[in-house]
């Protein structure tokens, strides 16, 4: 009986061994000259762009298989913090936003690729990944915010299509006029949709502020912005706040179902667009883009470079690599930043970091707008950062939705909100 | 008196030990390790990928000044002191009322226990539709009666923490009515028919009768639900996410900020053992106030 137990319990702690030992099975560069790396994305039925970059990097090495893994795209950044501290990540993982990379950097999670980004020719985001003067990541989609419109509905309503000369006064103005137009031409459309992320406002806000900046813990730059959307909510022009986040509305269907003439959205969702309006999850109709609306008029106009926001989406190595694989996972880096891989990402309607090598490309595809006023959106602007590269990003960041939150619901009123928020940033994180 | 062989004795042991070292062991990995380390990292600066500091008091300093816990304590308070007793009565009025011969109990009985199964994800989604301020049903039925001004529910800060003890109650009270159901089954019928014969009515025969005959149940579900209160997480994830501003935030979801979103493994698990030690001595008071009574 004794042994029969002795017997169990080996049997168990074999079989465990042998479970957790398959678990931790790495392929790397076998002897036969062919090497598998592992790259991390997300939602791959409905994001191309990975399996694109891998095909298209293994038609050019076809000694390097690119194996893809799925992460969750609103917990990429948790699973993936989870995954690298245990050991488990891919040799490739993106940088989805610009707020974690100073976790995974500082963290000592990314490899240094300088040499490859000294390589690139332009690349829209490099300086994002620079940290004394060494390169940690390279772009490879650099999006920015701009306008998306729909002509049939600002038609309808007899309101004039945004040509890039906008402010926000004058971009609120015709939302409130489309709002009465459409309403006298019966439509139940109203002006403007704008989502629910805090973003909305203020990435536009720290990015065309002079002299705002997140990391200072004053955040006066916020009050006109959510000034002039609460009036906007007000006057019935744009959903609340409250109705989007309680009927888990999607910017999605807002704007591809035709219930708002008018949105700002980073550049992804002409893809996106594209291919709901070909399966039918959007209305088939014309839109168009034009450049983000303006702090003020010197920076409107087609003479101008208009200021507008995003993060770049960038690559970077896990330094947990198979030292054999480094070379090819920095060829995978290189291919995916250059002007081979933006034309096919252009080419699918994502708007690559590169945005030189893939403007013909783009405007080439079916359905994507082509008048001027688009070109210049797409080609032309200052693109600053959402979230600023530091130490405190992410903790202001969570207060800042917190006042996004409080002020839209008409919780707390926007002053009082601003003081409440710059006594948080200095108490619980600038002099903690 | 009869006396084990040391052998028997041994090969007994060695067996109950093997029966109980599966989940033992499951339980030690994946529990205890944990919560042992969670008392170290509270100690230290941890960020995740190995980098730790020992900072001594550090966290628990910083966590007196920090407001934002006091909110997220604040709010956790307000959440128990009317999740608990809500629940409770819920729980206990609707066990008493199908604890009846009546026709169909076991459909209503499962009725009442159905939204502890279903997927809080979803359960949220559509509290949240029905609270909606605008096109909800619930003000449209508030405004029928002649409410002018319904509240905003999850939209505003007075509200939010109501509407989340309303969705919060609805979806425990029917577990905890499945154990005061079975509480109930274990009174005896014999007190009950003495309390008739003595006249008793039934509001008597409720309170001296079946509520000194539960407490042992009652207890324990006091002792659940105080702790489910001060860890809810999932469901104030899902419904408010914390807001509107931080009328939500509560001190589970402020550990999973910090910890997960901020990457201040160490702060976070200094909360996290506050948090464990609130636990823990409210229900050691609770212990204790009911051996009083018992005894």
């Amino acid at each position: 009986m004794n042994r029969s137990i002795t017997a169990v319990l080996g049997a168990a702690t074999v079989l465990s061994l042998a479970l957790t030992g398959c678990s931790s099975g790495d392929d790397g560069a076998g002897a036969d000259g062919k090497t598998t790396l592992t790259l991390a994305g997300w939602s791959l039925a409905t994001t191309p762009e990975f399996k694109l970059l891998a095909d298209g990097f293994h038609q050019k090495n076809p000694d390097v298989t690119v194996e893809l893994k799925e992460y969750d795209p609103k917990n990429y950044d948790t699973q993936m913090i989870a995954d690298l501290a245990a050991g488990k990540a891919p040799d490739i993982y993106v940088q989805k936003t610009l707020k974690n990379f100073y976790t995974y950097q500082s963290g000592k999670q990314l490899l240094d690729v300088s040499d490859v980004a000294a390589g690139l020719k332009s690349a829209n985001g490099l300086s994002s990944y620079q940290v004394d003067g060494k390169t940690f990541a390279v772009p490879y989609r650099g999006d920015s915010w701009v306008i998306y419109y729909n002509k049939a509905l600002f038609d309808q309503a007899k309101v004039k299509y945004p040509d890039g000369s906008w402010t926000w006064d004058d971009y609120a103005a015709a939302g409130k006029q489309l709002t009465t137009g459409l309403k006298t031409a019966g439509s139940k459309a109203l002006g403007i949709y704008e989502h629910v992320w805090q973003s909305t406002l203020q990435g536009f806000a720290l990015a065309q502020t002079p002299g705002a900046d997140l990391a200072s813990g004053n955040f006066g730059y916020l009050k006109p912005y959510y000034t002039r959307a609460l009036d906007l909510q007000k006057a019935g022009a744009q959903v609340g706040l409250g109705d989007a986040t309680t009927n888990n509305l999607t910017y999605q269907a807002q704007f591809g179902k035709q219930q708002a003439a008018m949105m700002t959205m980073g550049t992804w969702y002409i893809a996106t667009l594209l291919s709901q309006q070909k399966s039918g999850d959007a209305d088939t109709f014309e839109w168009g883009i034009a450049p983000a609306p303006q702090a003020d008029k010197s920076t409107t106009g087609t003479a101008a470079t208009p200021v507008t926001f995003a993060d770049p989406t960038g690559l970077g190595i896990n330094p947990k690599i198979d030292k054999g694989e480094i070379d090819a996972a920095k060829a995978f880096l290189s291919y995916a930043a250059g002007p081979d891989a933006a034309k096919a990402l252009a080419a699918i309607g994502i708007t690559p970091a590169n945005t030189d090598a893939a403007a013909d490309t783009i405007f080439a595809v079916k359905g994507v707008p082509t008048d001027a006023v688009a070109k210049f959106a797409f080609t032309k602007h200052d693109t600053k950062p959402e979230n600023p590269v530091g130490k405190y990003t992410a903790p202001l960041q969570n207060i800042l939705n917190d006042l996004h939150t409080a002020v839209l619901s008409g919780s707390k009123d926007i002053d009082a909100a601003i003081a409440e928020a710059q006594d948080r940033a200095k108490n619980e994180v600038l002099n903690k | 008196m009869t006396t084990i062989p040391a052998a028997r004795r041994r090969r007994n042991t060695l067996l109950g030990w093997s029966f109980l070292l599966p989940n033992f062991i499951g339980f030690a990995l994946l529990t205890m390790v944990p919560v042992v380390l969670l008392f170290y990292y509270a100690f230290t600066s941890w960020d995740m990928f190995g980098g730790s500091e020992w900072t001594g008091l550090d966290n628990f300093q910083q966590m007196v000044r920090d407001a934002s816990f006091r909110t997220a304590l604040g709010n956790t308070l307000y959440y128990t002191v009317f999740h608990i007793p809500l629940t409770l009565l819920a729980a206990l009025g609707l066990a008493l009322l199908l604890n009846k011969r009546l026709r169909g109990v076991a459909f209503f009985r499962t009725v009442a226990f159905f939204p502890y199964i279903t997927s809080i994800v979803a359960v949220a989604q559509v509290w949240n539709m029905l609270f909606s301020p605008g096109y909800g049903p619930i003000n449209a039925v508030l405004r029928a009666v002649g409410v002018d001004n319904p509240p905003g529910w999850t939209t505003s800060a007075d509200w939010s923490m109501p509407a989340v003890i309303v969705v919060g109650t609805w979806r425990e009270m029917g577990y905890f009515m499945l154990i005061f159901l079975a509480g109930l089954q274990t009174v005896p019928g014999e007190l009950y028919e003495a309390a008739r014969v003595d006249g008793a009515n039934a509001w008597q025969r409720l309170r001296a009768v079946t509520l000194p005959c539960l407490r042992p149940t009652t207890f324990f579900v006091i002792v659940m639900l105080t702790i489910n209160s001060f860890k809810v997480f999932d469901l104030i994830l899902v419904m408010t996410n914390g807001g509107p501003g931080q009328s939500t935030l509560v001190l589970a979801q402020y550990i999973y900020r910090k910890g997960f979103e901020e990457n201040q493994f160490g702060y976070a698990s200094a909360v996290s053992v506050v948090l464990f030690g609130i636990c823990f001595l409210v229900t050691v008071v609770q212990f204790l106030v009911n051996r009083r009574r018992e005894a």
